[in-house]
């Protein structure tokens, strides 16, 4: 689950080290081991001054995976937002400049101090999430200064700090666009940004969509999400049957382009099957995208994709994923009362596809069985 | 124990591997063993954050390798115990904050030594408070977080049935106890709400398939005793089509994703998913037990993740556990979920 396991670079073994290297290890050992009970010395006393805080910065910045002490940051942070806001009658001692800034950004004083160094969080984190891009702890910390502020501040100060988290997940997918925790980070941004601002976005993220789309065909994340979005999508537009049936014909028309373009990419033919299994009302998990769908609409498209993955075919006849979507798709069509089902061809497919993928031979011939050619 | 990588790497000897590629299960044993004795390595104190885990790791493998007497009993109870709160939940050592992830380790290893009496006899209901512990953490949807600051993942929901089902505390195995300490219907709702059209599972709705999390939906589903009834065939043939996928033609070692590297611990993910739904024979599992055994360090002992890169005891568990799996000679059975 966690690859917690540090990769070590190079030659940094005990065996070959020599013994001035095990001298400045010993030492780096100490200073660790030093630091590491200073802090949770001052925990444990509850001291939970900026001191104390400062030395959790440093320790999380040597080890971002040590999750306790992200806890303790937490504590602290907790106890001084609570501070803050329990102190509502120090306002009148703070600084005419400060109180000004508070009124004009809509907050009251303690609500200004508590954003300010909710965003002072969230700028130390920065440079943490660039080096340790898969570190769950670093994602939940941001999440949770996140869900502390909405649930502390007004709304239009919330939405900001969201929307400046938007702009930092869309660069670290740019940096990694597989990264999961990105893009469930991603999620988790839009849901709250809709919820705050009483608006729908998933017009601009299927935007965002194609473009990273656009960038790396192979991007099965990015498929994925517009997957996700594509039903709301239509939902929010009040699409008509004649609106959901365009937009069905410009996913496959998409999708067909794509696997033109690189048949032998497993990410592309998994999109394909997300749009035919919306089709198949057998596939809980399918959603809906044409609706209403009758058996004659089945049957066209079912008919319509053989027909154009059979041209796939050309010129890439030794691509296994082509046999399968034709074996898949033909039967789907037999299920439906199969009129034209081309049996003999299956059978030519399977054959090919055994020989193409030794690897899941067994799973053929498991299909073989199934499919009662 | 040390979660420290290295000191070897898989397929040393600069990728002179012998012809006929064994199982160097002495090596590995040795390695475990020598794990707690690297003090002296930054990284051995860097990585105490995971520490309960890795006895667990490191405890398993051996098991596997019929050594289970190669680590002390009495010193890994002590230590589990140790990490143990007032609360009922485990840290990852002494003095760390109690959360799901090791609480899920310290009660398997509690299990695999055989050592549930001797937490009654050190704490008031032990094992009572660590169902309560893991219970709390349920939360209205159904999932449940790693501990009170509030991430939520289908990790923590199969460690959370996972827990109950060795303590013998869920619900279905205490019918007379009102009410039921957690929320088993809303769980499984939540799983199902975390599958897709491709017929994986994400590590929350909406969330991309990915291999550790069907591993995850799996096996909770089968603890809950739904897997069959909620799959049924159909849903199974979709499911082990993808995650049959995983095996890569070249290595024959198995991804997480679609269009992924391979890394050994798939090995396991992968391998005890499609073992859950009877269809681990639609891989080629002897080039998967070679790639498995490429990742060795066939001198010092150990596996990594691919060959070439540093071993360490989370990939050796998961090579040893996916060969298990395989049915590879001298390794011990293992039940899948």
């Amino acid at each position: 689950m966690s690859h917690g396991v540090p990769r070590v670079s190079g030659t940094a073994t005990t065996s070959g080290k020599s013994e001035q290297a095990r001298a400045k290890e010993r030492q780096q050992i100490e200073q660790y081991k030093q630091l590491e009970g200073d802090v949770r010395a001052r925990i444990s006393a509850h001291d939970y001054s900026n001191a104390s805080l400062q030395l959790t910065s440093k320790l999380l910045s040597q080890n971002p995976e040590y999750y306790t002490i992200w806890n303790d940051r937490r504590r602290i942070l907790q106890h001084v937002f609570e501070q803050e806001l329990g102190e509502g009658g120090k306002s009148t001692t703070a600084p005419q400049q400060d109180i000004d800034a508070a009124h004009k950004a809509g907050l009251s004083l303690p609500q200004r101090e508590i954003s300010l160094l909710i965003q002072e969080d969230l700028h130390f984190l920065l440079p943490l999430l660039k080096q340790f891009p898969k570190c769950y702890w670093i994602w939940n910390h941001r999440s949770w200064l996140l869900r502390y502020a909405t649930s502390h501040l007004p709304p239009h100060a919330t939405l900001e700090l969201w929307q400046a988290e938007l702009g930092l997940v869309s660069k670290m997918l740019a940096l990694d666009s597989r990264n999961f925790h990105g893009w469930s980070y991603r999620r988790e941004v839009i849901a709250e940004m809709e919820k705050l601002s009483g608006s729908g976005m998933a017009e601009k993220e299927f935007e965002y969509t194609t473009r990273m789309i656009g960038t790396n065909l192979s991007n099965f994340s990015a498929w994925h999400y517009r997957s996700q979005l594509i039903s709301t999508l239509l939902q929010n537009r009040r699409a008509d049957s004649e609106q959901r049936r365009s937009t069905f014909d410009a996913e496959l028309e998409l999708i067909t382009r794509a696997l033109y373009t690189d048949p032998y990419d497993q990410s592309l033919w998994f999109y394909h099957e997300y749009l035919m299994a919306t089709l198949d009302s057998s596939n809980a998990g399918a959603q809906i995208i044409l609706h209403p769908c009758t058996d004659a609409d089945r049957t066209a498209y079912l008919s319509q994709e053989l027909d154009s993955i059979r041209e796939m075919l050309d010129g890439a006849e030794d691509c296994k994923y082509i046999y399968h979507a034709l074996l898949q798709y033909a039967n789907r069509l037999i299920g439906l009362g199969g009129h034209g089902a081309p049996t003999a061809e299956m059978k030519e497919w399977l054959s090919e596809l055994r020989k193409m993928d030794p690897l899941r031979a067994r799973r053929w011939e498991d299909l073989e069985t199934k499919l009662k050619l | 124990m040390s979660l420290v990588a290295g000191p070897g790497r898989g397929g040393a000897l600069d990728g002179q591997l012998p012809d006929e590629l064994q199982l160097v299960a002495e090596k590995h044993v040795a390695y475990i063993q020598k794990l707690d004795t690297r003090r002296d390595e930054l990284e051995y104190h860097l990585t105490e954050h995971l520490r309960l885990s890795g006895i667990y790791w490191g405890l398993t493998a051996l098991h596997l390798l019929h050594r289970a007497d190669a680590l002390p009993r009495d010193g890994v109870l002590d230590f589990v115990l140790s990490c143990l709160h007032e609360n009922g939940g485990f840290g990852a050592a002494p003095g760390h904050d109690p959360h799901m992830l090791y609480t899920i380790s310290g009660v398997q290893i509690l299990a695999m030594v055989d050592g549930f009496d001797e937490l009654e006899k050190r704490v008031t209901d032990g094992k009572r408070k660590i169902a309560d512990f893991v219970a709390s953490l349920q939360q209205v949807n159904g999932t449940f977080a790693g501990d009170e600051w509030g991430e939520t993942d289908t990790r923590f929901l199969y460690g959370a049935l996972n827990v109950l089902s060795l303590l013998g505390y869920l619900p279905h195995q205490r019918p007379n106890e009102e009410p039921a300490l957690i929320d088993v219907k809303a769980a499984i709702a939540h799983i199902k709400a975390c599958q897709n059209f491709d017929g994986g599972f994400g590590v929350a709705p909406g969330a991309e398939s990915h291999s550790g999390q069907i591993f995850t939906c799996l096996a909770a589903l089968s603890i809950a005793g739904e897997l069959d009834s909620y799959l049924g065939e159909e849903g199974k043939d979709r499911l082990g089509a993808w995650l049959s996928e995983r095996q890569l033609d070249d290595s024959g070692g198995l991804n997480g994703r679609p269009m992924k590297l391979v890394d050994v611990c798939y090995s396991w993910w992968v391998g005890s998913s499609l073992a859950m739904i009877e269809r681990l024979h639609w891989i080629d599992k002897k080039k998967l037990a070679t790639f498995i055994l490429q990742c060795q360090d066939p001198v010092e002992g150990g596996v990594a993740d691919r060959p070439g890169d540093m071993v360490d005891v989370f990939h050796t568990h998961f090579a040893i556990a996916g060969l298990s799996l395989l049915g590879y000679p001298g390794v011990g059975e293992v039940d899948a979920t």
